[in-house]
């Protein structure tokens, strides 16, 4: 009954008028940056995160997650309509989606998205709701070194799934803590890494770097691109499915639902990889295996409740480790120090109004998502016709008002400017910038656990083997080393994450 | 001996370099022991496995074939991001009208495909936008005017 009377907590603060309306911007904007090509949520969410400030913590977090979970209904309907993906995380929804709009089908291929997408993300919503407080619960009893562990193993498993090179990957996590731990030394309140600028006093500026990676870098680099110009389809037509279509659907939904629902919880985790793996797993057990590649609407059912599943629970460890699985969390994790609320499992019991709010308003923007995305499909369609040549200068725009009204600190633009460069080149030379920004939100994290846990030893490292949860978490990481170094998981891991 | 992965090699020299200037900026910080670890512990551990990590990429990229380094267009990046400083120096004293107007259309330039009046409709657009919104909405403390 604990869930029940959490969830009411959560509604009471979820259904205050002011938090329905945040609730309803987000999906708002999460389905508009969906649709559009060259803008993601993670560019959205650092967008928004100095406007966050002005919020209460709850509404933040509510208007935050809503252009997360909102993205992935978006993303699809670029997805079926134009053959080109809105997010990344409906790669795999071209596929099986275009090719039914070219046979007319747009209207249920798009209606199957959205259902199986509101069925996920309320069944994820209810699995945070019983999953979070014993998660919560556990983390409670760790000590530093079963924290320092834990992180460890969280970075190597976001890495282990990042695109490319391994070597490269742990590299540019290492960068990220190094950039992380830059500023005031709480303990012996050295100036670290500031070579000599008073700007730099306070490390950098966590909102300017990832919109320097997240926008600005990812401007650059979409110039590049040939934009090509590709015709929508025409009617849309009737979006409901037929009775035939949903009998159809039934088990590729729950299939997906519970892949991207395990997916989503672990690190590097979240919608991308969700809807990939639920894509592989739909033409492996869907029986018949009929037309899988020429517009069968299980290949649209299965990826589309994994991404969401996976975006809704990637708030899990977000919510009661404080460990991000992937880019868009480590942002929800700058919003709560924003605020200056301490990420970690003491937010569950010290908020409570905060965190059963956020979970409550997910099932409601899912239904706001539904409302919004089935009878306005037309319009949304429409979107795609805006040029980016018009949209980047407005991403540039507000990521530089978002990098001064943060501290109003002119400085911060100038940092903002010379992780633009670097995110430019490491996008060049292959170097993923998601762990960067991993390492970066737990580098004060992993140090103070590792001071704390060497204190206690007294300087001996061996407490890390010693205490069998830490000794756990390493041989995780360790296993998921070895097993990503072997040749032969080596290849299948990249020809699945080849786009 | 050939480098056979340039983007490899690149990348390492990259990560070298983060950590050589880490290194370096570190060596005042005082160690501490492993039981009461200083301010240098933490970054003098980083920046040596940084190091070791992109020694292992440059070694590596002269073993094993790799890709070559892709063509990076100067041009458009660099025009960004002076823009970028360019509205961090003007924000205070001319402020968000004058300065974004210089934003948007330096932005419209990195694109090479320059449209006049399409650039000045963004231009004001996101002018009236950004006030209506930032300014009197939100609240947020920019400086609408220049500042005499």
């Amino acid at each position: 009954m604990d869930v029940l009377s959490n969830l009411g907590v959560g509604f009471a603060v979820a259904l205050t008028l002011q938090n329905i309306a945040y609730c309803f911007i987000g999906v708002l904007l999460g389905t508009i940056i969906g649709v559009l090509p060259g803008i993601g949520p993670v560019t959205t969410v650092a967008m928004l995160l100095p406007i966050s400030f002005t919020l209460s913590p709850e509404s933040a977090l509510i208007l935050l997650a809503g252009i997360y979970y909102g993205a992935q209904y978006g993303g699809s309907t670029t997805a079926i309509l134009v053959n080109i993906p809105g997010e990344a995380s409906s790669v795999v929804t071209t596929i099986d989606g275009h090719q039914m709009a070219r046979q007319g089908r747009a209207g249920p291929a798009l209606g199957i998205a959205a259902i199986g997408s509101f069925f996920a993300g309320s069944v994820a919503t209810l699995l945070i709701a019983v999953a979070a407080p014993p998660l919560a619960a556990v983390a409670l009893q760790f000590g530093p070194a079963e924290y320092f562990s834990l992180m460890v193993c969280g970075l190597i498993a976001a890495v282990v799934l990042a695109h490319g090179s391994l070597v490269k990957a742990i590299a540019m996590v290492v960068l990220g803590l190094l950039l992380g731990i830059a500023g005031t030394d709480i303990n012996s309140g050295v100036r670290r890494f500031d070579f000599g600028m008073t700007g730099l006093a306070d490390g950098v500026e966590f909102v300017a770097l990832s919109m320097a990676i997240y926008g600005i870098a990812e401007v650059a680099y979409n110039l590049e691109k040939q934009q090509q110009t590709s015709i929508v389809s025409g009617a849309v037509g009737r979006v409901w499915p037929s009775l035939a279509d949903l009998r159809h659907c039934v088990g590729s939904i729950l299939r997906g639902t519970s892949l991207g629902a395990i997916l989503g919880v672990l690190p590097g985790g979240g919608a991308l990889l969700a809807s990939f793996a639920a894509y592989t797993l739909e033409k492996n057990v869907a029986r018949p295996p009929r037309d899988f590649g020429r517009g069968d609407i299980r290949g649209v059912a299965a990826p589309e409740s994994a991404n969401n599943a996976g975006a809704q629970t990637s708030f899990i460890p977000m919510l009661t480790l404080g460990i991000p699985g992937n880019p868009t969390m480590a942002l929800m994790i700058g919003a709560l120090m924003i605020h200056g609320i301490a990420p970690g499992p003491r937010v569950m019991t010290d908020r409570p109004g905060m965190f059963w709010g956020l979970i409550a308003s997910m099932w409601i923007g899912n239904l706001m998502l539904v409302v919004l995305n089935l009878p306005l499909v037309g319009l949304w369609a429409k979107l795609l016709r805006v040029p980016y040549r018009l949209l980047y200068p407005a991403i540039i725009v507000f990521c530089c008002i978002g990098a001064y009204t943060i501290n109003t600190k002119p400085f911060d633009l100038f940092v903002m400017a010379f992780f633009a460069v670097f995110g430019y080149v490491a996008l060049k030379l292959d170097c993923e910038p998601a762990p960067l920004v991993l390492g970066f939100v737990l580098g004060p994290m992993m140090e103070e656990n590792l001071r704390r846990a060497l204190l206690i030893s007294r300087g001996d490292p061996m407490v890390f083997v010693t205490e069998p949860i830490s000794l756990a978490f390493l041989v995780a990481a360790m296993l998921l080393l070895i097993v990503i170094a072997a040749p032969a998981i080596r290849k299948k891991r990249e020809e699945a994450l080849k786009e | 001996m050939r480098i056979r992965a340039p983007k490899d090699f690149w990348a390492g020299v990259m990560f070298c370099a983060f950590a050589a200037v880490a290194l370096f900026a570190a060596r005042g910080y005082s160690l501490g022991s492993a039981g009461r670890m200083g301010p240098g512990y933490f970054p003098l551990l980083l920046g040596v496995v940084l190091a070791g990590l992109g020694v292992i990429l440059m070694v590596r990229s002269v073993v094993i074939d790799g890709e070559p380094l892709p063509r990076f267009r100067v041009l458009p990046l660099a025009i960004i991001a002076g823009a970028v400083c360019l509205f961090g120096l003007a924000i205070e004293p001319l402020g968000l009208v004058v300065s974004l107007a210089i934003l948007v259309v330096l932005a419209a330039v990195a694109g090479l495909q320059f449209r006049l009046v399409e650039t000045v409709a963004l231009a004001v657009g996101l002018i009236v936008f950004s006030v209506g919104v930032f300014v009197y909405a939100l609240g947020l403390p920019l400086p609408v005017w220049p500042s005499l």
